[in-house]
């Protein structure tokens, strides 16, 4: 039976509309922000942990927290935000698909961490140990990170962590940024300057290794 | 009429209404003392009267195989009793100690009005489901108009029904017949249930005290011997008219089964309410929940009868010392599933503290239709709204209500002037606007508070940072930019801020703050004019956040 001209029409406006949501990377949660779906194979896998290293001070890691907000929000999906030291800043006026949670402690973000993941509701959960002192990250259990990957493996959500320093042992895919930012970034175009930071792979685990990690 | 239809009543008829309910909310309030499950062994609590108070272990069905009788509600005299208890000679309007007398096991109920109320107003919703012509005919008694129906066989839905009351603690009877009088006579003498459509011979053995006649005409009907309706019926009907009147003309057509009464239809009231007064005063959880439950359950047994969903909750709770506790709860997304309701609202109670033990309990919930929600082919909407919003309010509980949510910018040129949101529900992709990104720059990470810093000018433009975390030479700096506001009342504020690149390579964005002479001194008396004076002059710097 012949497919009606109406349908393949249909699918060809979906497919250029939409064009992360077919195929292969139905696996993973597209952030929209091409350096780093290209990078992960479509986006962040579902049911996984991925830790983004920025070690240095000022090296764009605001700007690429800020692009996956903003491409979560285009693509109309909520993203937590849990925010351990409490210094994130809204890029927009109103962020109507962000939930943030502004936390004093390392021990009060890994709690939010623990309720926000077994909700299961939201797809993408950020957390964000960037401007924790290192003294403070090292006293998380690793059990902790264990844990949280037993629960996203059954929830099929993902957890983004970024830190400066690796501490994530579970994590099933590494990636770190460079980049250094300068004086007259502060008065580059947002567009422009995301085109200067490039991410880099450090450690991908097959789906094996990963679940028996 | 459709040959399918049926044209007949149904008779719901819960025997020793008042009786039950006393006795339900006794055994209701017991179990959530020992905190025990309601389907299993109970306890009772039985009052012979205030000053003796004992307990009889019974199961849960076997209510008539003790004398059991209801006390009007002052206490005094018997209202109601069961069979049992009928045996042992006791009668209504007996005095407490006059039945005592008669036999000691008896068993005595206070009556609960609220509470018969509440049972009633659950079995015409109830029934309401399966006729919309309804009579609510006395308490514990329902009339439904079958007309129209095209069921043949009524033992099935009759049965879901009488499992419904069943499970809200009520047994019940159920009786089919051509006409109202007849389907209540039908009940009255059912097993549970009992159609009589065609042979009304059944009904010719009953008592003619079944029909309720008036005393007086009962009595000269016994002097002629006639007992049953069978024996009514038999005698000449325009006789009977003759010498005894129309009530004897009346009770000679109803016992014939040729009853022409007409149906006072109503509507089932549209409160859903619960409410239970307790005997003992709770000091803990525990038995409160259980009642919760208790009451979610039969509470949404009649929403669900109605085809409608909880929208909100109202919990009142009664305090020793008078004062009442009122919470409204909305539920996000509306449904009738006890359990999340049940979460909902033991959230809320775990974490109340009462300044005394509680006393009454007060349950309302509000229906409502189901939202109407159209998604759109990728729309990631919540998958359990419901438990979403429960995780919210945990995770208040931890970081605290003003930190949790989604952030909106105060509309103030004031730098940090942000508040907290709760998310919406009912939230739609056109409702989502693109939000206005920031043209140039990368992003701040801002510390919250700002860290104070000392801060060495040269030829007015920063040059040194000392802190105690951030420390270093700035290389570059651009600024400054003049901020200031409300300088109309005491919240004025003004700032300088600069933007510098320190040498351990970092950009941070540093304000230089001026103190409020005026407000200084109004926060500190001790201190003199000259001191004032150097801390308006001496500017405080902190580090607002870090470019990244």
């Amino acid at each position: 039976m012949s497919v009606s001209p109406k349908i393949i029409e249909l699918r060809k406006i979906l497919a250029e509309r939409y064009p992360q949501q077919t195929g292969t990377r139905s696996l993973c949660i597209p952030t929209g922000w091409s350096p780093l779906d290209s990078l992960l194979g479509g986006g962040l896998p579902k049911g996984a942990i991925v830790q983004l290293l920025i070690p240095n001070i000022s090296s764009g890691g605001a700007i690429v927290l800020h692009e996956i907000i903003e491409a979560m929000h285009d693509i109309s999906q909520y993203v937590a935000l849990i925010d351990s030291k409490d210094c994130f800043e809204p890029a927009a006026d109103h962020h109507p698909l962000l939930l943030w949670i502004r936390c004093n402690n390392v021990l009060q973000a890994l709690k939010a961490t623990d309720l926000i993941l077994r909700d299961g509701n939201l797809s993408l959960v950020i957390l964000d140990f960037k401007e924790n002192l290192d003294k403070e990250l090292r006293k998380i259990p690793r059990s902790a990170w264990y844990r949280f990957q037993r629960i996203i493996e059954e929830k099929r959500n993902t957890l983004l962590t970024i830190t400066r320093h690796p501490i994530v042992n579970s994590a099933q895919i590494t990636i770190s940024t460079m980049h250094r930012l300068s004086m007259d970034d502060l008065s580059t175009q947002r567009t422009d300057l995301i085109k200067f930071i490039s991410l880099e792979m450090i450690r991908l685990r097959t789906q094996q290794e990963y679940r028996y990690a | 009429m459709h040959k399918n239809e049926t044209n007949c009543f149904a008779v719901i008829y819960i025997p020793f209404y008042a009786l039950q309910c006393a006795r339900q909310k006794c055994v209701l309030e017991k179990s959530a003392l020992d905190n025990r499950p309601l389907d299993q062994l109970s306890f009772e609590v039985v009052e012979a009267d205030t000053s003796r108070i004992r307990e009889q272990e019974v199961y849960d069905d076997e209510s008539s195989d003790f004398p059991a009788a209801l006390l009007d509600q002052e206490g005094l005299h018997v209202i109601e009793l069961n069979h049992v208890a009928e045996c042992a000679g006791i009668q209504p309007r007996m005095s407490t100690s006059q039945a005592l007398a008669r036999a000691s096991e008896l068993v005595l109920y206070k009556r609960r009005p609220s509470n018969e109320q509440h049972l009633q107003d659950t079995l015409l919703q109830l029934v309401y489901r399966y006729s919309p012509f309804i009579e609510n005919s006395a308490p514990g008694i329902c009339t439904l108009d079958l007309k129209g129906k095209r069921i043949r066989k009524h033992a099935l839905w009759l049965r879901e029904l009488l499992a419904q009351l069943r499970s809200i603690g009520l047994k019940a009877k159920a009786g089919v017949g051509l006409n109202p009088e007849i389907a209540l006579q039908a009940a009255k003498i059912a097993d549970p249930i009992l159609e009589i459509l065609e042979d009304c011979n059944l009904l010719q053995s009953l008592a003619l005290e079944s029909l309720g006649p008036s005393p007086f005409l009962l009595d000269i009907l016994k002097n002629w011997g006639v007992r049953t309706l069978g024996a009514l019926t038999r005698l000449p009907r325009e006789e009977i008219g003759q010498r005894l009147g129309l009530e004897a003309l009346s009770l000679w057509d109803r016992a014939a089964g040729r009853s022409t009464k007409m149906l006072q239809l109503v509507q089932p009231p549209e409160k859903f309410e619960e409410s239970i007064d307790f005997e003992q005063r709770l000091e803990t959880l525990e038995p409160l929940l259980f009642i919760l439950r208790r009451f979610l359950e039969r509470l949404t047994l009649r929403i669900e009868s109605i085809y409608l969903l909880i929208a909100e909750l109202r919990l009142m709770l009664t305090l020793e010392d008078g004062e009442k506790i009122v919470r409204i709860l909305q539920i996000p997304a509306p449904t009738r599933d006890v359990a999340t309701l049940f979460g909902i609202a033991a959230q809320y109670l775990e974490t109340l503290q009462t300044t005394a033990p509680v006393t009454g309990f007060h349950l309302e919930v509000m229906p409502s239709r189901q939202a109407g929600h159209q998604f759109d082919l990728f729309q990631g909407g919540l998958k359990d709204p419901n438990r979403f919003f429960q995780t919210l309010a945990r995770l208040a509980a931890l970081v605290g209500n003003e930190k949790v949510g989604i952030p909106q910018r105060i509309d103030t040129h004031q730098p940090d002037s942000l508040q907290m949101l709760m998310p919406e529900l009912g939230w739609s992709r056109k409702n989502v606007q693109k939000s206005g990104r920031p043209k140039t720059g990368p992003g701040l990470r801002r510390y919250r508070p700002g860290i104070a810093v000392r801060v060495e000018l040269n030829d007015g433009k920063p040059v040194l940072m000392q802190s105690h975390l951030i420390s270093g030479r700035i290389l570059e700096t651009r600024g400054p930019w003049k901020l200031s506001g409300n300088w109309w009342d005491r919240t004025r504020w003004e700032t300088k801020e600069w933007d510098i690149a320190l040498d351990n390579g970092g950009l941070y964005r540093i304000a230089q703050k001026t103190t409020d002479i005026h407000e200084a001194r109004r926060g500190t008396t001790e201190i003199n004019d000259d001191r004032l004076h150097s801390l308006a002059l001496q500017d405080h710097w902190e580090v607002v956040g870090v470019y990244d």
